[in-house]
């Protein structure tokens, strides 16, 4: 079960109109459940194409893609019903105002639930819970969404995913435009919802701190192909990720810098902060 | 006189909230100042006043010698430039070369010398190869670098940038940051609005906002050194420098003053 | 990202390319008078060979033109057949008596299927439709079995084949030469000669320079809002907006969906456009130097004594 794509390539024919960067047999498996998987690569490598098919809202060129049993082909089958896989894999956009479309929190939050056939009464109760569930007290189920701070906006955004339970959650940069305590947040958040409900979190981003920090698993993509599939700890021991624009954790970075200057006798791949005092400690001493 | 003075300056929208709080800030004609504050402290308000876009509740503003009002305001707005967050949403022209030539039109310069100032600009920020392409066709950090060539071709002296690297991908971002600093070294005044500090670190100083208000401003080697500075805010400092501050005691002076050291080289 | 292109602008370097706006505009007006003055289909015939000469002259591909002008194909072909039926003028050319009746309704309903069937050949749109056509003509005139409901008689006069031909090539005519205007100018241009063109209109009060600033950040913003559409319309579907199912009641709430979050983010756009104008010193109404400026050349010149040669030319032909 989950996601699984085998040789998966999409693109357009030429001189078409599109919006989407081309992938190229792409292989990959993601489990329905506990994953923490962070998809990195520059800006027009492909991540958001490759997220798009993981609810069916793109479908291959080539290849074979299967969401939660269901296979997916080049040619739209009218038998699958791709609304009900996207019931299975939420997926949260970049900005949330491509989203928000109510005038309250608590009606927009419902949206989802209600496309999905659950009754109103349901609907509203679930809105309740998946608000508490991203961190915000139900003062705001009654609140304008457009009135919301950027940080709070997000956090809605990602509850109206939430509200329709999907078993694997993919997120599109939801860190972006964030201050450090904003990120820091937020990354707990995810956190907190994997340990309450198991599901699997897919997020795409820039951010290397957080990949090293917080992933089980990073998925690289360089121009349409998928280059690394690995965990972060193996993936920022490779030498030359600057080739594929891909930059090394701060940790590293600052580590690797002080035990050449000071030639320590130091293990530079530490995840956070603590590790790194402490392994810091025991190299000077 | 200072170059730039802001001078006991507050905005609010509504009688309730006070959005800018009798903020003072003097900026020397070179300087290179970053204004770090968490998301919704009021730093985009305080560049949006000082360009003229909205107007100040009480206080003034001062650029070169001429205070802003509603008689000084396009005169003002030739000197400072400013560079918004969302590259797709400032890009006016249907072509890279109609962009750039946008600021100009509007200060009545003649074509030929607009072709000239369009291609040397370009090549400046490395947009040369570009000039008949579309935006559709461009990528978020060329369009900020097509900004920032529109602002240059009006003979600006003064560079706002508001968040302007927020939209891009970390390599965009180092990329924008290299042509900023290249700007101050031929003597551009440039004020960098941001919550990274990786970024206001280039800067030679410091304005940080809370709130509405400055609650710290000087050169950033000594505001960095006050420990508590970043303490309960949502900003941080950056790796090295929270690494450094961990490093108590005795035995870690050279690490430390390494650490100190590397933050600040650009 | 491909470059995304509005309109039917065609790179390319022929002579149309080197012309100023003004005139093809002008151009192109002017022609289509002197279009409406011919009278006779051998001068109309005249006029579209010439107008084939000059597009070879002027390096155009007229594959590229007559692939243009498909969707006008069925304009051109009810006009056709209106003409044909509705004309009875000068000498009868056919009579035929037609049949309502139980078998002809039947053969019809048996074609409409079949045409249906192949229509998803779309290379062959066209001939199907034509064969489709000649197909119910033939059904009514030879399936008579059955209950007969009502019969009428189907006839063709010599003026109306005539007019037929006459004004379908007056028609493909004057797409033709809108067609070659839209090919070889950038909608950019364009907008910059209407402004041009205009210009006069300043006594009541309109300013052109307004006009056309406004249809060129149009013309900048359609990609970005198109992409933008989809992107929205990918994020509800996430949310299981299924727009293509669905009762009325929900796919009005599916469709304001999509509505409201592309208003609010246009207004944002608007609010943050209309900043970075303004802090690039415009001012709505001053005066304002342009980098595009509108030039007139020989090619313009020899443009407009040909137009004006053919204007007069048909007046001529009008009036003996």
């Amino acid at each position: 079960m989950g996601i699984r794509f085998q040789e998966v390539s999409f693109h357009y024919p030429q001189n078409q109109l599109t919006y989407y960067q081309a992938i190229a047999n792409i292989t990959l498996d993601i489990e329905s459940k506990n994953e923490f998987i962070c998809l990195v690569g520059r800006t027009g490598s492909g991540k958001s194409t490759l997220a798009q098919h993981m609810n069916a809202l793109l479908l291959p060129t080539s290849g074979t893609l299967e969401i939660f049993g269901t296979k997916i082909t080049a040619k739209r089958d009218k038998k699958t019903n791709y609304n009900s896989l996207r019931k299975h894999v939420g997926l949260v956009f970049q900005f949330p105002e491509y989203q928000l479309f109510e005038e309250t929190v608590e009606k927009d939050i419902m949206f989802g639930p209600l496309n999905f056939h659950t009754g109103i009464d349901e609907a509203k109760e679930i809105a309740r819970e998946t608000l508490k569930l991203v961190g915000l007290d139900e003062s705001y189920l009654n609140r304008n969404p457009f009135n919301l701070s950027g940080g709070e906006k997000k956090r809605v955004a990602i509850a109206g995913i939430l509200a329709f339970d999907p078993d694997i959650l993919v997120l599109d940069e939801p860190t972006s435009g964030l201050d450090p305590r904003g990120k820091t947040q937020m990354m707990e958040l995810f956190k907190e919802i994997q340990d309450k409900t198991g599901k699997s979190i897919i997020i795409i981003t820039h951010d290397m701190d957080l990949v090293y920090e917080h992933a089980s698993r990073v998925v690289v993509l360089y121009d349409g192909e998928l280059i690394y599939d690995e965990s972060p700890k193996a993936l920022f021991k490779r030498e030359g990720l600057e080739k594929y624009h891909l930059q090394y954790p701060s940790p590293i970075r600052v580590l690797k810098d002080l035990k050449e200057r000071f030639d320590l006798d130091l293990d530079i791949y530490q995840r956070n902060l603590s590790d790194a005092v402490t392994a810091l400690k025991r190299a000077v001493k | 006189m200072s170059y730039i003075e802001i001078k006991d300056l507050s905005f609010s929208y509504t009688k309730k909230r006070q959005i800018l709080k009798n903020i003072g800030i003097n900026i020397e004609k070179g300087e290179w100042i970053a204004i770090l504050g968490h998301n919704g402290s009021g730093k985009s308000t305080l560049a949006k006043t000082i360009v003229g876009l909205l107007e100040p509740g009480a206080g003034s503003i001062t650029v070169d010698g001429i205070k802003l009002d509603q008689d000084t305001l396009q005169s003002v707005r030739r000197k400072i430039g400013i560079v918004f967050q969302n590259p797709d949403n400032q890009f006016v022209g249907v072509t890279v070369r109609d962009d750039i030539a946008f600021g100009m039109e509007n200060l009545c310069v003649p074509k030929a010398e607009m072709l000239e100032r369009i291609e040397y600009f370009a090549t400046k920020v490395g947009m040369e190869k570009f000039l008949d392409k579309e935006p559709a066709s461009l990528s978020g950090g060329q369009k900020q670098r097509v900004a920032i060539a529109g602002i240059l071709a009006m003979q600006t002296e003064i560079m706002i940038f508001d968040e302007a690297t927020s939209m891009l991908d970390p390599y965009a971002r180092g990329d924008l940051m290299e042509h900023i600093k290249k700007l101050h070294n031929e003597g551009l005044t440039i004020i960098m609005i941001t919550h990274e500090i990786e970024e206001a670190l280039l800067a030679d100083r410091l304005v940080i906002m809370k709130d509405g208000a400055i609650f710290a401003d000087g050169p950033k080697e000594e505001l960095l050194k006050k420990p508590d500075l970043f303490q309960g805010s949502a900003l941080e400092l950056p790796f090295s420098l929270r690494l450094a501050n961990q490093l108590t005691g005795a035995g870690f002076e050279e690490v430390r003053g390494y650490l100190w050291e590397s933050a600040f080289r650009k | 990202m491909r470059n995304i292109v509005i309109g039917q602008y065609l790179p390319g370097s022929g002579f149309f390319y080197k012309m100023d706006p003004r005139t093809k505009i002008m151009g192109v007006i002017i022609m289509m008078v002197a279009i409406f003055l011919l009278e006779t289909i051998v001068q109309l015939a005249i006029a579209l060979a010439i107008g084939i000469v000059l597009m070879i002259l002027g390096r155009l591909s007229i594959i590229r033109i007559a692939r243009g002008m498909r969707p006008l194909f069925v304009l051109l072909i009810f006009t056709f057949f209106f003409q044909i039926l509705f004309n009875r003028e000068g000498e009868l050319y056919l009579q035929e008596s037609m049949t309502v009746s139980l078998s002809s309704i039947g053969g019809i309903i048996l074609l409409t299927i079949i045409w249906r069937l192949l229509a998803r050949f779309k290379r062959f749109r066209f001939f199907l439709l034509l064969a489709y056509l000649v197909g119910i003509f033939f059904a009514f005139s030879l399936l008579t079995y059955g209950y007969t409901f009502t019969t009428f008689t189907f006839s063709i006069y010599e003026r109306g084949v005539e007019m037929s031909v006459f004004v379908v090539i007056r028609l493909l005519v004057i797409i033709t030469l809108s067609t070659i205007l839209t090919l070889t100018t950038k909608p950019t241009d364009l907008t910059q000669g209407l402004e041009s063109l205009l210009r006069p209109l300043k006594i009541i009060g309109i300013r052109s320079e307004d006009f056309a600033l406004i249809i060129s950040i149009s013309l900048r913003y359609i990609p970005t809002i198109l992409d933008e559409a989809n992107k929205i319309m990918a994020a509800q579907a996430s949310r299981g907006a299924d727009f293509q199912q669905g009762k009325l009641k929900d796919k009005i709430r599916q469709i304001i969906s999509l509505l409201v979050p592309m208003f609010i983010i246009a207004f944002k756009r608007s609010e943050d456009l209309a900043d970075a104008m303004e802090t690039r010193n415009f001012v709505p109404g001053m005066k304002r130097t342009r980098i595009h400026e509108l030039a007139f050349n020989m090619t313009d010149a020899f443009a407009s004594l040909f137009i004006l040669c053919s204007l007069a030319a048909s007046i001529v032909l009008r009036v003996l």
